[in-house]
């Protein structure tokens, strides 16, 4: 009988991220009784996309020792891309949306190259560029919110009586791809090994540079892609959209476990970061707590997710 | 002279014991007088750097007691014995690089935090201890990542003067010197002591420790071996008390291999820290040694050998089956065969928060993967596993934790990273530092056994037995140059010894060292 005890505990602590997110949502179903049902569970996945895809980019420039402070404005700049490209240039929506993406794959690159290649510290250069890429959004978009209309809206709709849109889909297959990537790849054990000591990576022969510089062109290709998944939301290109998006994709990857000092971390354990935040947001709203108060918790819990981290790795 | 010997003792220590994983001094007795110049000489590890730092706090003693004039004196940490008079000017140099000469030095002497910084008197008390030292044409207010390697470490001995202390200690203090900014140190020091402060002074060159010091104390092993008058003493007969009596210890007999073909070869290699060509080549299936002394440009070396710092001239080639390939990169040594095991374990060898199974395969995940790149788990954990078994690897198994396994089984497991790779010629810098007796044996033994199955070693060791019972030859590296090579059989310690030191006492040494 203590053996079991011992396994559950156990069990308990190696899954604490999983086992908050299911305390998180007893509590409010305890508490609200209209918590539990189709309409929350469609705003959380409609709210979810854009967030999970920079997470999942944020998580791998964290765990390679990085940081990506410009992917809330790249979002908004990819964004803005495709609505000049489709309201200004006329091109088609497949072809601005890959326009999109590319650019923010080309943020990504200058951060890199700046960051891993001329060895300037990552914070300061995606810091300016975080600058550089929301004024571009507003240039490109001319400071005005460009309308899209439902075509783009359609990547962002639930399908009839699902409640899951082409977003959602996406950005759950990316979880899942690039949790495999991490785990699994040479690759991603490489991403582990800059930043765990990058030193002794390079005496085994890998190449921390190339490392630093190719996640952060993934963060950036991923952010452009939450722009898409943003501007489909909206069904508008939005040049003020994803401000303060990069502070929330890291404290979804802090809360997922990811360590800021790099060499650990999980984009699965990001991924439920992100529903953690959404969760809350969504659970203290409908029990009636103002927008002050609710950033007030969720900051505490962004806290209180590190020290159980803490505690777990003692 | 008033009183006896014993009250003009400045300083003394007696049975001082320090260990870290083995003993660093053992029953270390130490007097020294007022007014005395006192020399502390030796091998690397010998102990005297640990012996230092326990005198100002750094480090406490496991046991025994120190004395300052004939006082019990316990330094907790430097401001302790900066209070009882005793400043150092450590070997590692303790600048701070983007404040000015004169802001180092102020740090150093200010007695409280929040005192108003006088500017305009700090860098007039800096301009006169940097007229002092020589350095009569530098501004006080010039950064100190400004300066060469021998400014800064003129201005390290400017800012332990500027303590007005009355014990110095000094640890290599010249290394980075040229003979006349080492003769004018010598002297501002014989000035001191007539003023009566004291100074324990401690080189690796043996010449400018019997031109300034009175007396000399040499520690082997921990031990102090021999406490002399300098005007007794000779170069020679301090090698000769470093080295020990049993200078000539040899491991069991093993047999020496016939000459078979060339696998390395280093022609005139120079890099930003190896300023002096180099030039050697190393058989398959040897093991070759690399003597120096800490600092001579071992680990440089190797460093360059491996890819890790860009050579500005030479070329380093590895002769394999089917050809000749230039060294440029880590990357491209790896697939050469070539593996290369660092000095500092915990700097850049192990990734401590990962698996074992992690630190063995990351050099060679290509063995472990898929050609797309996927990791195969199951051929992971096989290959892991018998490393784990061949090199007796001590650990629950390959997911523990690198952190949790001791330093020689992270050691073994350092090796095990290039066995995985098939590594051909293994670079191995210190390859038993900080492992305890029976994993350096087990470890000596693995390399032994590497050999006979022809893969090539070469290995860089501060213990002289070390190379001495494993190497088929050893190379002499003194002050950055290659200075001679000794084949089996035909060495003693004292002779590879008084190579290592060879280059530290000669003119052109100082004025290339200068140069650097």
């Amino acid at each position: 009988m203590n053996e079991f005890g011992n396994r559950v505990s156990r069990i308990l602590e190696e899954n604490l991220i999983f086992v908050s997110l299911i305390a998180i949502v007893i509590f409010f179903s305890l508490i609200s009784e209209s918590f539990l049902s189709l309409t929350t569970l469609s705003t959380l996945l409609n709210q979810l996309p854009a967030l999970t895809v920079v997470s999942i980019g944020m998580t791998l420039v964290l765990i390679s020792g990085g940081i990506d402070l410009s992917v809330g404005s790249v979002v908004a700049l990819s964004a803005g891309v495709i609505g000049a490209g489709i309201a200004i240039l006329g091109l088609p929506l497949p072809l601005a949306a890959c326009l999109g993406i590319l650019t923010g794959a080309l943020i990504g690159f200058a951060n890199g190259s700046l960051g891993a290649y001329l060895r300037l510290p990552i914070f300061i250069v995606t810091l300016g560029m975080l600058e550089v890429s929301r004024g571009l959004a507003y240039l490109v978009t001319d400071s005005q919110t460009v309308y899209l209309g439902a075509k783009i809206q359609s990547f962002a709709i639930p399908w009839a009586g699902s409640g899951i849109s082409a977003s959602i889909l996406v950005a759950l297959t990316l979880v899942v791809v690039f949790e495999f990537l991490l785990r699994s790849t040479v690759f991603g054990r490489q991403i582990v090994a800059v930043g765990s000591n990058e030193s002794a990576a390079e005496v085994s022969g890998i190449d921390p540079r190339r490392v630093r510089c190719t996640v952060l062109v993934l963060s950036g290709l991923l952010a452009g892609l939450g722009g898409l998944m943003n501007a489909a939301y909206l069904g508008s290109a939005d040049p003020n959209a994803g401000i303060g998006l990069e502070l929330s994709a890291i404290a979804a990857a802090v809360i997922g476990g990811t360590s800021l000092m790099g060499g650990r971390g999980s984009v699965v354990g990001a991924f439920v970061g992100v529903l953690i935040v959404s969760i809350l947001q969504i659970g203290l709203a409908q029990i009636g707590i103002t927008e002050p108060t609710k950033r007030v918790i969720t900051g505490a819990v962004i806290i209180l997710a590190v020290i159980l981290d803490r505690w777990r790795a003692t | 002279m008033i009183g006896d010997t014993r009250s003009r003792l400045r300083f003394a220590a007696k049975g001082v014991c320090k260990s870290f994983a083995t003993p660093v001094l053992r029953d270390v007795d130490l007097e020294i007088s007022i007014g005395h110049i006192h020399g502390l000489v030796g091998e690397n590890g010998a102990g005297k750097s640990t012996l230092a730092k326990i005198i100002v706090g750094l480090e406490n003693a496991d046991s025994g007691s120190l004395y300052l004039d004939d006082q019990p004196y316990r330094p907790i940490n430097t401001s302790d014995s900066l209070g009882a008079g005793i400043a150092i000017c450590a070997q590692e140099l303790s600048l701070v690089a983007d404040l000015s000469i004169a802001e180092n030095i102020l740090l150093h002497t200010s007695t409280s935090s929040f005192t108003r910084i006088r500017r305009k008197h700090a860098e007039e008390n800096a301009s006169r201890l940097l007229d002092l030292v020589g350095l009569v044409r530098s501004d006080p207010r010039t950064l100190v990542s400004r300066l060469s390697l021998a400014e800064k470490q003129l201005v390290e001995i400017a800012k332990t003067l500027a303590t007005d202390a009355s014990l110095l200690i000094l640890d290599e203090p010249t290394s980075a010197l040229t003979a006349p900014q080492a003769e004018l140190l010598h002297r501002i020091l014989r000035d001191k002591a007539r003023d009566g402060v004291t100074v324990i002074y401690i080189s690796h060159r043996l010449g400018d420790v019997l031109s300034v010091c009175d007396r000399v104390s040499v520690l082997r092993d921990g031990e102090v071996r021999l406490t002399k008058d300098c005007n007794v003493l000779s170069e020679k007969l301090l090698i000769r008390e470093m080295a020990g009596e049993d200078a000539d210890f040899e491991a069991a007999p093993r047999s020496i291999k016939e000459a078979s073909s060339i696998h390395l070869t280093v022609e005139d290699l120079q890099t930003s820290k190896l300023p002096n060509p180099i030039s050697f080549d190393c058989r398959r299936g040897e093991i070759l040694g690399i003597a120096g002394l800490a600092g001579s440009g071992r680990t440089e070396l190797l460093n360059a050998i491996f890819g890790l710092d860009k050579r500005i001239a030479g070329s380093i080639k590895i002769h394999m089956d089917y050809g000749i390939a230039e060294i440029r990169s880590p990357w491209q040594s790896i697939r050469c065969g070539i593996g290369l095991v660092t000095e500092d374990r915990a700097k850049d060898g192990v990734f401590r928060d990962h698996a074992l199974a992690f630190n063995v395969t990351i050099a060679g995940l290509r063995r472990i993967s898929d050609p797309t790149g996927r990791l195969v788990r199951r051929k992971e954990a096989s290959s892991v596993a018998q490393l784990i078994e061949a090199l007796h690897i001590r650990s629950n198994g390959v997911d523990q934790k690198m952190r949790e396994l001791s330093g020689g089984n992270q050691q073994k497991s350092m090796l095990a990273r290039w066995l995985h790779c098939e590594s051909q010629l293994l670079l191995l810098d210190e390859p038993t530092r900080g492992v305890d007796v029976t994993a350096k044996l087990a470890i000596h033994t693995e390399l032994v056994r590497l050999r006979d199955a022809g893969i090539t070693v070469i290995a860089v060791s501060s213990e002289l037995e070390e190379l001495q019972s494993l190497c088929d030859r050893i190379i002499v590296l003194s002050n950055r140059k290659l200075v001679t090579e000794f084949h089996r059989n035909n060495w003693s310690q004292a002779e590879i010894l008084a190579a290592a030191f060879s280059e530290y006492d000669r003119e052109d040494a100082r004025s290339s060292a200068s140069a650097y």
